[in-house]
């Protein structure tokens, strides 16, 4: 039984993509007399299925050695070409957690979006989505990891850009796509050198590789940045990050996803990646300058934000920084334990998030408010996210911060403040979004906001359950430390920057309109936090600049220069001195024929002298 | 055997022009698609007698023709060639069923594209050089014509450039033959690997000269291109899809055959010299294309571009290296000529291809969804996302060509990111955002899609997804025929792996 | 056509039209066999839904987990699998609709529904239904305002519901004296809506509920709620005018400021809403024209068959139509609130009509009205 359900174990990720080919009759439009849900019930079938046979498969692995699976996809002179999984608790672990989430994204979404009527349309691209991310957690190949990190890139554009006819979609879904492509584009140099480096991408070869690996300096460096700057723009760090904010134009639903794993699974990349990174110790710094910067800096943006959606995507940004921080010091267990505590901490508050906005038509901060006493669910989703997401009780990320304080606390205190930081503002930021939210009058928009129904209802209270329980679930799978090892001034300080955090959060002088404050310099600070440093612009004066003016440049000197000098140099005899103008002739048989006689007789003449 | 593969568009393109009754637009297509049809089949049945493992030529038939000439007819087929049938063949039948059924002088027209069938079928069948000439120059005279006749507002200007250079091309190449033919002092025209063996380094470099400019022009390199962006814009929809499916493979194909097969040393002289051409022709192709506002003219730099790959992988010379070639020339012909397909009926509906104007067609009411999102497919092929053939194909010719051209390589990583850019501004302009047809911002409502118009489309997407899953399938017709290319002394460099001290070298020197 | 505007009010064109007895959609047969075939479709589906809102009113008073709430009571096998299928009604867009009216609120129902008298009948209503449930009592304890919430949301299914199914009969006896050549004219279909509106609108407005065999009301007879005040015209002000912002149209990003913070000045209602990406991801009345399309009369059916697209872009037709005939019941509610009598030659009370006519054409100014005048099906 355990045989059968460890071969079969690949079948997993293939349930979403079955499931998102059966809805093709719905989202090509092939079917109009009747509805588009059979395609959702479909997908959310499979995506059960794929978790029961996670499930098992959890069980079969545990306790169990990992268990390879390797197909030979293709393999000419000397390149072999393997399409390799591992199955590991760890892995179907992960799988376990895509799946689980996704299941529950789906079902949300079927309240959400129900009076959307290209629902097949986005359950496809879920069901899509579900098979690159839990493909991604047991690949073990780099080839394949790639290729599921592109599929993820296409998806993403197209959960984008799924409301296409709306204006700031088309940008938002263009950025998305290019900005991880540029990333991606990186990443494949990367992955192509590695292959021609080490004749092999899985990675369990790749790892002797490093162990024997003779690189110059220069090369792994350069090597070790490549293959990082695909999960930079997989993570939305700076100076990527920008996709993830303009990507909340897309459905709540899947900005679940997005938010929790998708950003993880860049991550979860990075953490397979690392063996190697550590031939580059440039790459690993960049990893830590990186983390330091995006995480500071988009707390600091969440905080100024006036629209819910980016307040916390940009609070996830932050947080994938300090995974990066883990990373770059060679500290991977810390950076799993705040990916999966972050996941379903950030998950919850997404759906928390999106039954704000279905209810009050609004996600704008200054127009909410009172919303806590009529919408219990809601609420405590809100309320149980935030807590499992900050330093404060012991819930997911507490511990999370705990381990992480609990390694750099004597030698790198830099990073330590940095957590101790991050915590804090993020603490800051949640109250503020609270007090915004739940307390205080209502306002015209909240005014009338009944809770939202059992669709919606059931995915964040199974979530909250989940949650409340993470920390058990993380002392069972054996992540937390014991008792005796815990690192008490740490976690004291940690409980001091988030009660800190709760304080200023709490007193902050809230904005209840859209005004800006008048005194200049926090008015300057402000502006600059909410608009995220202008790095837009930034990239509008430098490299859309620099393709756009090249590209003009190359058209004007394809249609000036190279036509035009081949026609006029090439072809001047041909016909006496008469350039060929931008006109249509009349005497182009004449022309052919002359061509043609020209050619043959050519061809005879050569021929004769030869013969 | 073979021979039926000519002769069946031969005799087809002459029986159109003669047999009466065939007036009627409809009638002639049928008849053309059936014998279209026929030779696809009839070349899917050669396959399943397709022996893997044989590394020469297979099928080979032999006539004496003009002895006196060193002119034979000898035809045969291998593991380079048989694959560019196929796509020939198939996309034959594609631009006949997707051609306009109303079409005028359809006797002529059907008759044409059956020429131009049995010219590019011949050219790859050819195993003497002069024949092969033949066949390439006659396959000339067809496209010509239904340039002219049946093409835009300036297709007398785009049909007689197209005529001029591919003739420059076809005199080149004449003369390259005759050249080689007479320092070796061949009795006879036909094709053998060593023919060049007893030449100078010099005499060869100036040989393989002559074919690089004919056979340059017609893939087309840089700066030898612009006759193609002209001959697109004003070809009818199936035109182009031949066009760009399989008339540009010519050139690669006689530049693998006749350039590298005949006189490997001197290719592997100008070896880093074609790569750095090859880069220069990707990014090329790519930033022209970024700023183009028309449609179909974007494609065709995007061809420009891509081809530019294949010049990399040929230019590096490994075993893998020339799979690499094979599998992104077929892999350029289906993605170009879906794209090309998807942007004729986007013309035909809408009457523009210009994407400062139009807006908005995925609406799936009024706009063109399915075509929509058959060109989402086709872009993302092109940019080299997993899953379509478009990727494989690149991975091939990065992976392959690194070890060799490094820098190069890199260079030309930066254009499939380029592609992406283009092609992701097409979709999102044209695409995306409230319906748009016309140029005063108004909507007329187009013209419904017909199967006709989706059918071929749907098929090429399917064999981009196919063969992007299971490249196998299109890697197994090589693998024996490149072993022998490459066991030939054909192959110097044969490094498979990258020393690091060469990368190094070469990112310090850069 | 219309007239170039020459006096003090932009659309005094229009105006006078009313004044003269004209109608904002122009009177021709192709407008009428439009509007009539659409009405007769959206008759239907507007019975369909009322009986459904009424259904779920009634008897899902409340429930938690309302799994069979568009079966209507009657659930089978087939009726399940048919569901199943989406092969039903789309229930959802009823839904959505009160659930705008709820959040625009307006009239004596909105401000009934904050009174004291209200807050006790509810809570006498919850009281009697969660006396078994000691979950959802220590709730709703703890959140006070959950339950009296829903129980708003509930006043609103059946308000709708109770709208709706006058409205219903109102067009079906319109397609009934059309087909029986009672009605040729587009100021016929006006007149007929018209005189439905003002016969019912003194009706009362009333619900209550049966929990455990007893009747508890929610809205009595002496809360003095009418059809015409507290139903009509909050549904216009919310369902016409204001509606909500498509998410496939209109970016919620609250940089972007594209959604006004005040729902007064929305203006994403069916006279305003762009009929072009109906069909698309993100427009929710995509259900609604998906519903009307399996109703359509067949003479209307035709008429669609006859255009360019025939069958493929039927939903954006149906839309244009329904958008015709919303102006005709615009037109018909306008005529039916007028102050004073459309004839009348006292200077002051033209000069109230007058004024509220333009109050009227202030806010259809950026409606699709210019549209219809033209829009023919292509």
């Amino acid at each position: 039984m355990n045989d059968i359900l460890l071969q079969t174990g690949w079948w997993v990720p293939c349930y979403g993509l079955l499931g998102a080919l059966l809805t093709l009759p719905w989202s090509m439009g092939l079917v109009k007399r009747t509805g588009p849900r059979p395609a959702a019930y479909f997908n959310m079938f499979m995506t059960l299925v794929a978790f029961i046979h996670g499930t098992l498969l959890f069980r079969a692995t545990w306790h169990h050695e990992p268990v390879e699976l390797v197909l030979h996809w293709l393999s000419i002179a000397d390149l072999d070409l393997t399409l390799n999984v591992e199955l590991s608790s760890a892995t179907v672990g992960s799988m376990e957690l895509v799946t689980g989430l996704s299941i529950l994204a789906q079902l949300f979404a079927l309240g959400y979006m129900e009076k959307d009527w290209a629902l097949a349309r986005f359950y496809a691209l879920m069901g899509f989505f579900e098979a690159a991310i839990s493909g991604l957690a047991i690949s073990n190949s780099l080839f394949l990891t790639y290729a599921f990190l592109e599929m993820l890139t296409l998806s993403t554009y197209l959960l984008v850009g799924f409301w296409y006819a709306q204006p700031l979609v088309v940008t938002a879904a263009r950025d998305a796509f290019l900005t991880k492509r540029v990333g991606d584009i990186l990443l494949l140099m990367g992955v192509v050198t590695l292959s021609a480096l080490a004749g092999s991408l899985d990675f369990p070869d790749l790892y002797d590789w490093t162990e024997t690996a003779q690189l110059s300096p220069l090369v792994a460096n350069l090597l070790g940045l490549a293959l990082i700057a695909g999960p930079i723009g997989k993570c939305a760090q700076f100076p990527l990050h920008l996709w993830l904010d303009e990507a909340m134009e897309g459905p709540n639903p899947a900005s679940i996803l997005r938010n929790s794993v998708v950003v993880s699974a860049g991550a979860y990349v990075l953490i397979q990646l690392q063996p190697i990174l550590n031939l580059a110790p440039v790459a690993l710094m960049t990893l830590v300058g990186i983390g330091m910067i995006t995480a500071v800096g988009e707390s600091f943006v969440a905080i100024a934000q006036v629209d819910i959606k980016r307040a916390f995507s940009h609070s996830t940004s932050a947080y994938l920084g300090l995974v990066f921080i883990a990373v770059g010091m060679q500290w991977t267990n810390f950076a799993l334990l705040l990916l999966f505590a972050h996941a379903i901490a950030k998950s919850l508050l997404f759906m928390s998030v999106g039954s704000i906005v279905l209810t009050t038509n609004s996600q704008d901060l200054t127009e909410y408010g009172g919303l806590w006493s009529r919408m219990p669910v809601t609420t405590s989703a809100f309320v149980v996210g935030s807590l499992s997401l900050v330093g404060l009780l012991p819930l997911g990320c507490f511990w999370a911060f705990e381990r992480g304080l609990d390694i750099f606390w004597y030698d790198q205190p830099l990073l330590s403040a940095i957590i101790l930081l991050v915590n804090g503002l993020s603490v800051i930021s949640l109250t503020r979004i609270f007090r915004l939210v739940f307390l205080g009058p209502p306002q015209p928009k909240t005014r009338r906001s009944p809770e939202v129904p059992w669709t919606m209802a059931v995915p964040m209270v199974s979530l909250i359950i989940v949650t409340l329980l993470s920390p058990l679930l993380m002392h069972n799978l054996g992540l937390l430390p014991n008792w005796e090892y815990i690192n008490k001034s740490a976690g004291i300080t940690l409980i001091a920057s988030g009660l800190m955090g709760l304080i200023i959060g709490g007193t902050l002088e809230l904005q209840k309109s859209k005004s800006r404050s008048i005194k200049k310099p926090i008015r300057v600070v402000q502006d600059m936090l909410s608009y995220d440093f202008y790095i837009d612009r930034l990239y509008g004066f430098t490299i859309v600049f620099l393709v756009s003016s090249l590209s003009r440049f190359m058209v004007w000197f394809d249609r000036y220069i190279v036509d035009g000098a081949v026609n006029a140099v090439g072809f001047a005899s041909v016909f006496g001195g008469e350039s060929l103008k931008y006109s249509a002739s009349g005497q182009s048989q004449f022309y052919v024929l002359t061509i043609l006689i020209g050619v043959s007789v050519l061809g005879l003449l050569l021929t004769w002298t030869l013969w | 055997m073979l021979s039926v593969l000519l002769w069946i568009p031969f005799i087809g393109a002459v029986v159109l022009i003669v047999l009466p009754g065939l007036q009627d637009s409809r009638r002639a297509q049928w008849v053309a698609l059936l014998l279209a049809t026929f030779a696809f089949a009839w070349t899917i049945f050669l396959g399943f007698q397709f022996d893997f493992s044989a590394t020469g030529s297979q099928f080979q038939e032999r006539l004496s023709w003009l002895e006196t000439l060193g002119l034979q007819y000898q035809v045969g087929v291998d593991g380079l060639s048989y694959p560019l049938v196929v796509l020939n063949n198939l996309l034959t039948c594609v631009a006949i069923y997707g051609s306009d059924p109303d079409k005028e002088r359809p006797r002529f027209y059907y008759s044409l594209l059956l020429l131009l069938n049995f010219g590019v079928v011949g050219a790859f069948l050819s195993e003497n050089l002069l024949l092969f000439f033949l066949f390439y120059e006659i396959e000339l005279i067809p496209l010509y014509f239904l340039i002219a006749i049946w093409g835009g507002a300036r297709r007398g200007y785009a049909a007689t450039k197209f005529l001029i250079y591919t003739a420059v091309s076809g005199i080149a190449i004449l003369g390259s033959f005759l050249g080689l033919v007479w320092l070796s002092g061949a009795e006879s025209f036909a094709l053998q690997r060593d023919l060049a063996e007893t030449l100078t380094l010099t005499q060869q470099l100036i040989l393989l000269g002559g074919l690089l400019l004919g056979f340059g022009i017609k893939i087309p390199l840089v700066p030898l291109h612009t006759w193609l962006p002209d001959a697109h814009v004003e070809a009818s929809t199936p035109v182009s899809v031949l066009l760009a499916g399989v008339l540009l493979k010519l050139g690669t194909y006689g530049l693998l055959r006749f350039g590298l097969g005949l006189f490997p040393e001197a290719w592997s002289v100008l070896a880093p010299y074609l790569a750095t051409w090859a880069v220069v022709s990707v990014l090329y192709g790519a930033l022209t294309a970024i700023a183009q506002t028309d449609m179909k003219k974007m494609v065709a730099y995007s061809s420009v571009g891509h081809m530019g790959y294949i010049l990399l992988a040929a230019a590096a010379n490994t075993p893998l290296s020339l799979v690499a070639v094979i599998v992104q020339m077929i892999s350029h012909g289906l993605i170009s000529a879906l794209l090309f397909l998807l942007v004729g009926v986007v013309y035909t509906k809408t009457g523009t291809r210009d994407l400062t104007v139009l807006r908005g067609l995925l609406n799936p009411e009024r706009g063109l969804p399915l075509i929509g999102s058959l060109m989402v497919v086709g872009v993302m092929a092109s940019a080299g996302i997993p899953g379509m053939v478009g990727f494989i194909s690149e991975f091939l010719v990065f992976r392959s060509s690194l070890p060799v051209f490094p820098v190069q390589t890199l260079l030309c990583m930066i254009g499939t990111g380029l592609t992406a850019v283009y092609f992701l501004l097409l979709v999102n302009r044209a695409f995306f955002g409230r319906l748009i047809t016309r140029s005063d911002g108004k909507v007329v409502t187009l013209a419904p899609v017909i199967w006709r118009e989706r059918s071929p489309a749907i098929l090429l997407a399917i064999l981009i997804v196919v063969f992007g899953l299971q490249p196998n399938w299109l890697v197994d017709w090589t693998r024996a025929t490149i072993a022998d290319f490459s066991g030939s002394p054909a192959v110097l460099a044969q490094r498979t792996t990258l020393p690091e001290a060469d990368l190094a070298r070469a990112i310090t020197l850069h | 056509m219309l007239e170039t505007p020459t006096a003090r009010h932009p659309s005094t064109a229009y105006i006078e039209r009313i004044l003269s007895g004209k109608t904002l959609l122009p009177d021709t047969p192709e407008n009428t066999l439009e509007v009539v075939g659409i009405l007769k479709s959206y008759g239907v589906v507007i019975g369909a839904y009322s009986k459904n809102l009424l259904y779920i009113a009634e008897h899902q008073f409340l429930e938690l987990f309302p799994f069979f709430k568009y079966f209507n009571g009657k659930t089978s096998l087939s009726a399940l699998l048919r569901h199943w299928f989406h092969d039903r009604i789309n229930y959802e867009y009823a839904e959505y609709c009160m659930k705008v009216m709820l959040w625009h609120g307006g009239g004596g129902l909105d401000s009934y529904l904050d009174s004291g008298e209200f807050k006790l009948l509810a809570r006498k209503a919850i009281d009697a239904k969660i006396r078994n449930n000691p979950l959802i009592r220590s709730l709703n304890q703890v959140f006070p305002d959950f339950l009296p919430e829903q129980i708003r949301q509930f006043v609103y299914y059946s308000v709708l519901g109770q709208f709706w199914d006058v409205m219903s009969e109102l067009f079906l006896t319109l397609a009934d004296r059309y087909e029986q050549g009672k009605i040729t004219s587009i100021p016929d279909v006006v007149a007929h809506i018209k005189a439905g509106l003002v016969a019912a609108a003194g009706n009362p407005i009333t619900y209550s509920v049966d929990i455990g065999g007893q009747s508890y009301d929610l809205i009595p007879k002496s809360a003095g709620l009418i059809f015409i005040s507290d139903a009509a015209v909050p549904y216009v002000e919310a369902i016409f005018f204001r509606g909500t912002p498509f998410p496939g149209t209109v970016s919620y990003n609250a940089q972007a400021q594209q959604i006004s913070p005040d729902p007064g000045r929305f203006a994403y209602g069916a006279l305003y809403a762009d009929p072009l990406p109906v069909g698309g991801a993100g427009i929710p009345p995509t259900l609604l024209m998906q519903d009307m399309r399996h109703y359509l009369p067949e003479s209307l059916h035709r008429l669609y068959q006859n255009t360019t697209r025939k069958e493929a872009d039927l939903l954006i037709k149906i839309c244009e139509s329904f958008q015709k005939s919303m102006f005709c019941v615009t037109n018909a509610a306008i005529l039916g609130l007028m102050p004073h009598d459309l004839e009348t030659t006292d200077p002051k009370e033209q000069k109230v009509n007058q004024h509220y006519l333009e109050g009227w054409m202030d806010r259809l100014r950026t409606s699709q009205l210019e549209t219809v005048q033209t829009n023919s099906l292509q």
